[in-house]
């Protein structure tokens, strides 16, 4: 063997690792950067190389797949996030354990901008943490080339044409919460008469389940395996475009609504960034062509002319206002909490 | 007679097993070129997926992130891993010692995940790319000491011997013997560690900060709004490129393994 038969890989080896190392010594330069946390696909990506042209900024976008993930990212402490989009539920708890900081609102003047329904949600009553950023309803999806009933009513699931095809998500707090509001109460109630009476109700309903899916109802839905169920808006528009055949109701006895919103954590290395990252996404252009991207409903008010014909007028990604009045958050049930997971076994566990 | 039909049976209920361990994988790289968004119906043949997943930022910088974490605690591992491998061949009480080296690969990953996370951030390090690379490189480094070992066991002394009677200094013995007797043992163990840092979930899910989605990582966050044929598609690829290092690193380990014989037919078993 010649003398450099070891030498020579050894200083390759080398030259990658200086190579490498100078490849994570630059890209910082001068600008600044902001940490962006937040769901998949949540952004457009036009608007935001466009916020870094604009602001001479770099954005870094990682993604979770859970609350409890984002949560606990937090809670590791000194997280490095600038921007994070936990759920409504989750805003209250990050709220409690003090790990969102204040948002000032001089610095976000188009916070103005969003439809006062969403002004002051009792996760965020105030409104002086959160600003809702993506929303959506739980209503009822259903094929009329099969269901050919006029829906419009929760009543119509327990319906025993459709045994078999029912198919409900798989989460207890919307599916009790359904019945609640069914029966004409809280979805969030916290007396045990109620919640009782609702689970009564939907023992009734079990025998014609199907499943109890949240992950894969949507091809259940496209491939008609399912006719009728309960479904978030958002997955409703994906299953629409996919399959002409299903509509999407919001039931007249009222619907559970969630939102995503849009926060900055606790220590945050650069809050007035941040603040201006969130200005920006509410600027009325920049909305209108995020939130056709993204596929949910603006909760931007002054987007409305910059929007399209066809999104505007698509009613399951754009409740509108009068469905809208009729929906309830779900909100903290304390430890009734206990009862309502109790439940939730005794009824999926036939299932 | 009887004993055909014997094979006959050992056959098939291989097959069957083969099958079973197989179909998922086969089923995923199948819906890679199914035309349908969904994953349900099968319509038609296509690339589209493969064409529009390269031009998916997001991908890119997760494909990006990955093979920089893959890369660098591979390196570190090797740089790391050889020496130790080296002193520990040189130990009386090898299986105690050796054993505290394969401790962190035989944890469960949720511990070893959970632990690295608490260390973290009690020592107050930022979570980013460097812990994700630090948190590869515990489980890199057993593979590199377990290949490395073994070569070493396999060469014996009697080359390094025969480099100090024909007057080597320790360290000419060390890089011009012992060193490149153990490269293929090194490649081979790198290869290994960097489709392991690749297909990480586990660990990087705790570790990990901001910079440092990792593949894995990414394509599990799809799952929130619908997984796409492109993912798939994505997910094919990994198993392609695992495939194809794991083969690279069984070749080259075989290759390595020749010439050692060749050079010393009688060899001692130890």
């Amino acid at each position: 063997m010649g003398k450099w038969s070891f030498a020579r890989p050894l200083s390759a080896v080398s030259l990658v690792m200086v190579l490498a190392l100078l490849l994570a010594g630059c890209g910082g330069g001068s600008k600044q950067t902001l940490n962006v946390f937040s769901w998949t696909d949540n952004f457009d990506e036009e608007v935001l190389k466009e916020f870094e042209r604009q602001f001479d900024a770099k954005i870094n976008y990682n993604t979770y797949s859970s609350n409890e993930e984002l949560l606990a990212k937090l809670q590791a402490g000194d997280s490095q996030y600038d921007i994070i989009q936990p759920s409504d539920y989750m805003v209250a708890t990050m709220i409690q354990l003090g790990l969102l900081e204040k948002l000032n609102k001089d610095n976000i003047p188009n916070a103005a901008n969003i439809v006062p329904t969403f002004s002051a949600p009792p996760f965020d009553p105030t409104g002086e943490y959160s600003i809702v950023y993506t929303w959506g309803v739980t209503g009822i999806a259903y094929n009329k080339k099969y269901v050919t009933d006029v829906i419009d009513s929760w009543e119509d699931l327990w319906n025993p044409a459709y045994k078999g095809k029912v198919v409900l998500l798989d989460d207890p707090r919307e599916v009790i919460g359904m019945a609640l509001i069914k029966n004409g109460f809280s979805n969030s109630t916290q007396n045990p008469d109620e919640l009782r009476k609702a689970v009564e109700d939907l023992k009734a309903l079990v025998p014609n389940v199907l499943a109890f899916d949240t992950d894969n109802i949507k091809q259940k839905f496209i491939a008609e395996e399912v006719w009728i169920g309960t479904l978030w808006s958002g997955d409703a528009a994906f299953v629409q475009a996919e399959n002409p055949d299903v509509e999407f109701v919001i039931p007249k006895e009222g619907a559970t609504i969630w939102a995503d919103t849009i926060a900055i954590p606790k220590g945050a290395r650069n809050k007035e960034l941040a603040e201006k990252f969130i200005n920006y996404l509410f600027e009325p252009e920049v909305s209108a062509k995020n939130f056709e991207s993204i596929g949910y409903g603006d909760p931007n008010e002054k987007a409305r002319p910059y929007h399209s014909e066809e999104y505007l007028s698509n009613k399951t990604i754009f409740t509108s206002e009068e469905d809208l009045a009729r929906t309830e958050w779900l909100t903290d049930v304390g430890d009734m909490l206990e009862e309502y997971d109790r439940y939730w076994t005794e009824l999926t566990s036939g299932h | 007679m009887g004993r055909n039909v014997y094979r006959r049976a050992v056959a098939v209920y291989s097959a069957a097993i083969l099958a079973v361990l197989h179909a998922p994988l086969v089923v995923l790289i199948a819906y890679s070129f199914n035309d349908s968004r969904i994953n349900a119906a099968w319509s038609g043949f296509t690339w589209k997926w493969y064409v529009s997943l390269f031009g998916n930022e997001r991908v890119l910088e997760a494909l990006g992130n990955s093979l920089y974490i893959a890369a660098m605690s591979t390196v570190i591992a090797a740089l790391l891993g050889v020496p130790a491998a080296v002193w520990l061949h040189r130990r009386r009480q090898r299986a105690l010692w050796s054993g505290l080296f394969y401790l962190p690969q035989l944890m469960p990953d949720i511990f070893m995940g959970l632990a690295l996370l608490i260390l973290f951030s009690r020592l107050e390090i930022p979570l980013g790319k460097w812990t994700v690379i630090a948190a590869h490189v515990t489980f890199c480094i057993p593979v590199v000491v377990l290949f490395v070992l073994a070569r070493l066991s396999g060469i014996g002394r009697e080359l390094e011997e025969a480099a100090y009677d024909l007057g080597a200094t320790p360290r000419q013995t060390f890089f011009r013997v012992t060193l490149p007797l153990l490269l293929p043992a090194i490649v081979s163990a790198m290869l290994l560690s960097f489709t392991m840092s690749l297909d990480d979930f586990v660990i990087t899910f705790f570790v990990a900060g901001p910079e440092s989605t990792t593949l894995p990582l990414y394509i599990y966050g799809l799952v929130k709004r619908g997984v796409s044929p492109e993912v798939n598609a994505l997910s094919a690829l990994m198993v392609a490129v695992t495939i194809l290092l794991l083969a690279v690193a069984e070749l080259v380990r075989r290759r390595g393994e020749t010439p050692a014989r060749a050079v010393q037919p009688k060899r001692k078993e130890t």
